[in-house]
């Protein structure tokens, strides 16, 4: 019943939202983030972190503070909490989030294979997998040795294997070939995911729909900028780009002849939002790479989220915003620990 | 006691520490919880502050605690608790406990360490062990030569089958997670595209997982296959799944040579029984020291945190922190300062302050529960008039007005004197349960709720909604009996039959005390019974309202503003006596002047004080005495009067202080904002006034529900019970009073008894206290070691 959802949002998921809206309190504002670049060393850090709502998510660690560790146990923080979630949510809600994990298990099979691929031994490698993404069967990527194997014997369990149907073929997994298999991935990913929020209908397309929008284009214009000097014909690449996104159908083919990145900054122009996201792109050194400009515009949207009630879009954005706090603390905390002050305040605040 | 009129006097003051001696007067203050300190910089970071490296080093203290602490749980065993409350260490000492606690740490670990490594060793061994026990039933020649060969019977893959077809069959086994062994086998399936044979079996005996701890029943795997390939492929899926390999010799015969072998490892590793006791003694030792250090770092950490909160003067050898302190505790304080100080010249010193200071009320057990059904509505602002102390009488009494029941408040006198007696037995104090512990707090106030109840029940001559006749009944049957010469045959057909008054002898003047108990025979019982309780309930309400105007003079002549006084507590109180103070008068003299022989032609107290308002007579309804109308004129004229000066006395007042050229002040005080204020109080008071007094009806609502509703459980139960003088009746009477009695105490005492509190708090919070009561304080909250806060 799309369309009334106020009505009996809250006798499933009441509960979460509240929670996550509690949550959501404990993201760390501006003032907090200025606090933490002038921290001197990491036990500066963590004592300021210990007033916040991490509390003393540290104050177990023996030994010397490093940034993994601090980085290690933001994500334990995070992972605990969407698993509380994760355990209490009632359909339709449980398989959304299921939805947000399925992006960090297609990173975490990427990096796997690209990894085996590099001989690197499993046990290096796992833990630098997203917890968040990880699921049963990941460790056994390894022992793939082309994607048709990789299906067949591994995958085909998860439920990454919906979004594999097109990426099989006979191609040896080279380093061009795992590149095309992620954005083949990303793409049913995201695909699918729109199509399941657009089915819930109501507030959770309506907040979802910008949100994904523009996942798939930011998707697009990394392909296409990354593509240049490759060997990927501009045929091929056509196909890598989700269609969900705002520059689909015509935005993606002036993207898919593009040459060079002044092209690409000329069809981002036709779209207001994109046109003031790559105008605040700079190439100096206390300028903004487009990286950064693409996070703070996905902080923007995921924030704005929080404005309506009885939608499921809190739930992604404030995972999605709580990753952003992590890169954010991990960037001070490497600033703080490398000595390399003068970019420290290169983090992209949320509140 | 004194202090519960009013909070006590608290002024600011300096502390000078000498650097030196800081450490040790914080501590002397904190044992003895005098002093509230405030934050001098509060715009310093916490990483910032001063004394940061000490609080961090009491924090690596801690994380060393609860290292020990976790070591002490996993082992089963609970700290012994602290004896006594430990002073804070001083810094030799501290600095002692750091070191002793670390070497513990150290030797814990170690010793675990070594443990658990024995530990992971015999498991390992075990399992293997294990693996090649269960294994033999997989791959083991049939035992015998009577066997006959048939397929069922023979071993599912029999090495020696194979030897002469020259392939050489190898074996992968190990022990996995039982969780995981579906997802396994499946993989194992479709990666090696069924080029194995894999046999799952449980293992006899559950084992540890050594990632959580916990005992599970692991699965042990054997699986057979062709080349070397597909070997590399199984073992490293099972490396991915997180399985325990092991050797399998191809050989029956090494295989049982490996067994006796590892046997053998087995008995060799006792060293793990001495490591145990080893390790059984270090916790012994932690688990004597450990509480009273916790407590010592506690103390010490929140010293240093307290002296963050202070500031240097400038020669930087004095520390000086700024603190609430009660007048009377002063001299406390300056001993304190002594007896902390090495050198004595760390002093105290009071600073002038236009800030308002906190609220300071000392309770006794007794008076707590009064005082903080007062501090629920707003901690009184510094130096109000308290209305803690009367609360003690009004509160219970109120409540007992709408719980009038004799038995009821008998139950619950004695379960409040249960607890009061109790009150030190550690079992009530050390409740856990929320609810339980709110009516432990409060046993006081219930203990005298239900003395009051008693009271009030007598006075409703009610017991369990039954009549007791204490006292001869006033009224004879007897006599009007006789004067209307009834007989029998009247009797019999007249089932309802009216005393009169008026007849000589029938009435012989009221009952000793309370309503006598002929009224709960008489069919107009509720009517009287309404009558009266509504009149009751309105006296005591004006009673009351009257009783708080007056106390705002208190107020008004100890913060010195005399003038309202003239302009504020005089009208109020004239608008109050002069409507509502004479609605009492009325209703008193009515009861007094007349008697049941001019009843007839009594006039209706309803009607004259409509006309009242009305300024009209009613030619039906007698006046009650004489000259009545003009008296009524000239108090509704004073009442009205009253309202203009409530309302613009003070801001005229003030404006024109103000405008006096001799004292000018520096602060211009916003005349529109003093008037709206009036305005605002004055509307509220005058409407309150008759809404308040309306407010008061409830008592006469609830004890009205109270008694009917407990007729009603004695009518359509109890008396269910009463089936006849028999044994059969006896045996009825069991249940019946069983539930008689629970509902009694469910329906009667617990949620009626709730529902009279909160109407008395109600009556308390808004129809009295709002006649004086800001309660815009907030409270003195000493910095001490306070037990609770340890564990």
């Amino acid at each position: 019943m799309p369309g009334y959802s106020e009505f009996y949002f809250n006798v499933d998921h009441g509960y979460l939202e509240g929670l996550v809206r509690g949550f959501k309190a404990g993201i760390l504002t501006s003032a907090d983030y200025v606090n933490l670049a002038q921290c001197e060393t990491l036990e500066d850090l963590k004592l300021h972190l210990q007033t916040t709502d991490y509390g003393n998510f540290l104050a177990n660690e023996t030994g010397p503070l490093t940034v993994s560790t601090i980085d290690e146990k933001l994500k334990t923080k995070l992972l605990t909490e969407f698993h509380y979630f994760r355990n209490h949510a009632f359909e339709p809600l449980a398989t959304f989030l299921n939805f947000v994990t399925y992006s960090y298990m297609i990173d975490n099979v990427i990096l796997l294979i690209t990894g085996t691929l590099h001989q690197r031994p499993i046990a290096e490698l796992a833990p630098k997998c997203h917890p968040l993404g990880s699921f049963e069967q990941m460790e056994a990527v390894s022992i793939a040795s082309n994607p048709t194997e990789l299906f067949n014997a591994i995958l085909v369990d998860t439920p990454l294997a919906a979004f594999f149907q097109d990426c099989l073929s006979e191609n040896d997994l080279d380093e061009m070939n795992i590149e095309i298999m992620r954005n083949k991935l990303y793409k049913s990913y995201l695909e699918a995911f729109y199509k399941f929020c657009e089915k819930q209908g109501g507030t959770t397309a309506e907040i979802m729909r910008p949100i994904l929008e523009f996942e798939a284009d930011r998707r697009a214009f990394i392909i296409t900028i990354n593509s240049f000097g490759t060997e990927l014909s501009k045929d091929d690449r056509e196909k890598l780009y989700p269609t969900c996104g705002k520059l689909y159908p015509e935005g993606l083919h002036l993207l898919a002849n593009a040459d060079d990145y002044e092209q690409v900054k000329r069809v981002a122009e036709y779209y207001a939002d994109y046109k003031a996201v790559f105008e605040g792109v700079g190439s100096g050194t206390g300028e903004k790479t487009l990286e950064d400009a693409f996070f703070e515009h996905e902080v923007k949207l995921n924030v704005l989220a929080f404005n309506n009630q009885f939608h499921f879009g809190v739930f992604y954005a404030y995972v999605k915003l709580k990753e952003q706090e992590c890169r954010n603390i991990v960037w001070i905390a490497e600033c703080i620990s490398q000595r390399h002050r003068t970019k420290i305040n290169n983090y992209i605040p949320i509140f | 006691m004194g202090s519960l009129f009013r909070s006590e006097e608290v002024c600011l003051a300096q502390l000078f520490l000498q650097s030196a001696s800081a450490y040790s007067c914080i501590s002397e203050l904190g044992e003895r919880g005098l002093l509230e300190f405030r934050d001098l910089n509060p715009k310093v970071s916490p990483f910032q502050r001063r004394f940061v490296g000490e609080v961090r080093r009491c924090e690596e203290m801690e994380k060393t605690f609860t290292f020990l602490q976790q070591e002490l749980r996993a082992a089963g065993r609970l700290p012994a608790p602290c004896p006594e409350s430990p002073r804070a260490p001083a810094a030799r000492e501290a600095l002692r406990v750091q070191e002793q606690s670390e070497q513990l740490a150290q030797e814990l670990r170690e010793v675990s360490r070594s443990r658990s490594s024995l530990r992971d060793r015999l498991r390992d061994l075990r399992q293997h062990l294990h693996v090649l026990r269960e294994g033999q039933r997989f791959t083991s020649l049939p035992v015998g030569p009577g066997v006959p060969a048939g397929l069922g019977r023979e071993p599912i893959l029999d090495p020696s089958l194979h030897h002469h077809l020259d392939r050489k069959i190898n074996f992968v086994a190990g022990v996995i997670h039982p969780w995981r062994v579906t997802a396994f086998e499946r993989l194992l399936w479709r990666a090696c595209r069924g080029y194995l044979v894999a046999s799952f079996v449980e293992m006899p005996e559950p084992m540890e997982d050594p990632a959580t701890g916990e005992s599970i029943t692991w699965v042990i795997f054997l699986i057979s296959y062709w080349g070397e390939q597909i070997g590399q492929k199984i073992r490293k899926i099972s490396n991915c799944f997180h399985c325990q390999v092991y050797g399998y010799p191809e050989s029956e015969a090494s295989r049982t040579e490996a067994i006796t072998r590892l046997h053998g490892q087995i008995q060799e590793l006792s060293t793990l029984e001495e490591t145990e006791k080893y390790l059984a003694e270090v916790l012994d030792k932690v688990a004597q020291v450990l509480p009273t250090w916790r407590v010592q770092v506690q103390k010490m950490k929140a010293i240093y945190l307290v002296l963050n909160q202070c500031s240097f003067d400038v020669t930087k050898k004095c520390l000086i922190a700024e603190v609430w302190c009660p007048v009377r505790d002063l001299t406390q304080v300056q001993d304190a300062l002594r007896q902390g100080s090495v050198s004595g010249s760390c002093f105290v010193q009071r600073v002038p302050t236009t800030e308002s200071p906190p609220t300071l009320i000392r309770t006794n057990k007794f008076t707590a529960g009064f005082q903080s059904i007062v501090d629920a509505y707003g901690v009184a602002s510094y130096q109000e008039v308290n209305p803690a102390p009367y609360a003690i009488i009004t509160f219970p009494f109120i409540f007992a007005i709408m719980f009038g029941d004799v038995g009821h408040g008998l139950l619950m006198f004695l379960f409040a004197l249960w607890m009061v007696l109790y009150e030190d037995s550690p079992r009530l104090r050390q409740g856990t349960n929320e609810i339980w512990l709110t009516f432990f707090e409060g046993r006081y106030l219930i203990l005298l709720m239900g003395a009051f109840s008693i009271y009030t029940g007598f006075i409703y001559n009610e017991c369990f909604s039954k009549a007791t006749a204490i006292f001869p009944s006033a009224w004879s049957v007897a006599t009007m009996a006789n004067h209307s010469s009834w007989s029998s045959a009247y009797l019999a057909t007249h089932p309802s039959l009216t005393l009169d008054p008026n007849v000589t002898g029938v009435f012989q003047g009221p009952y000793p005390f309370g309503i006598d108990p002929i009224w709960s025979l008489a069919t107009n019982h509720l009517n009287f019974l309404n009558s009266f309780k509504m009149k009751m309930s309105v006296v005591l309400g004006i009673v009351h309202m009257g009783f708080g105007v007056m106390l705002g003079v208190f107020n008004h002549v100890h913060f010195q503003q005399r003038h309202r006084l003239v302009l504020e507590f005089l009208p109020e109180m004239i608008f109050l006596l002069a409507l509502f103070g004479y609605l009492v008068f009325l209703i008193f003299y009515k009861w007094i002047k007349f008697s049941a022989a001019d009843s007839r032609v009594a006039p209706s107290i309803l009607i004259h004080f409509i006309d009242m308002f009305l300024f009209t007579s009613n030619a039906e309804n007698l006046p009650l005495y004489p000259g009545q109308v003009p008296v009524q004129m000239v108090l509704v004229v004073l009442a009205l009067a009253s309202v203009p000066v409530l309302l613009l006395g003070t801001p005229l007042y003030q404006w024109c202080r103000q405008r006096a050229p001799r004292t000018v002040r520096p602060r211009a005080h916003d005349f529109a904002e003093i008037f709206m204020h009036q305005a605002i109080h004055t509307i509220e008071y005058c409407l309150g006034c008759v809404s308040n007094t309306a407010s008061y009806l409830r008592l006469w609502a609830l004890s009205l529900a109270h008694a009917q509703l407990s007729e009603v459980l004695w009518s359509m139960v109890m008396r269910n019970g009463f089936v006849g003088l028999s044994y059969v009746g006896g045996v009825v009477l069991v249940p019946v009073f069983a539930a008689f009695a629970v509902l009694t105490v469910a329906i009667l005492l617990v949620m009626e008894g709730l529902s009279a509190f909160l109407h008395a708090l109600r009556l308390h919070w808004v129809e009295f206290q709002n006649k004086f009561y800001v309660g815009a304080g907030y409270k003195l909250c000493p910095f001490a070691f306070a037990p609770d806060t340890w564990e």
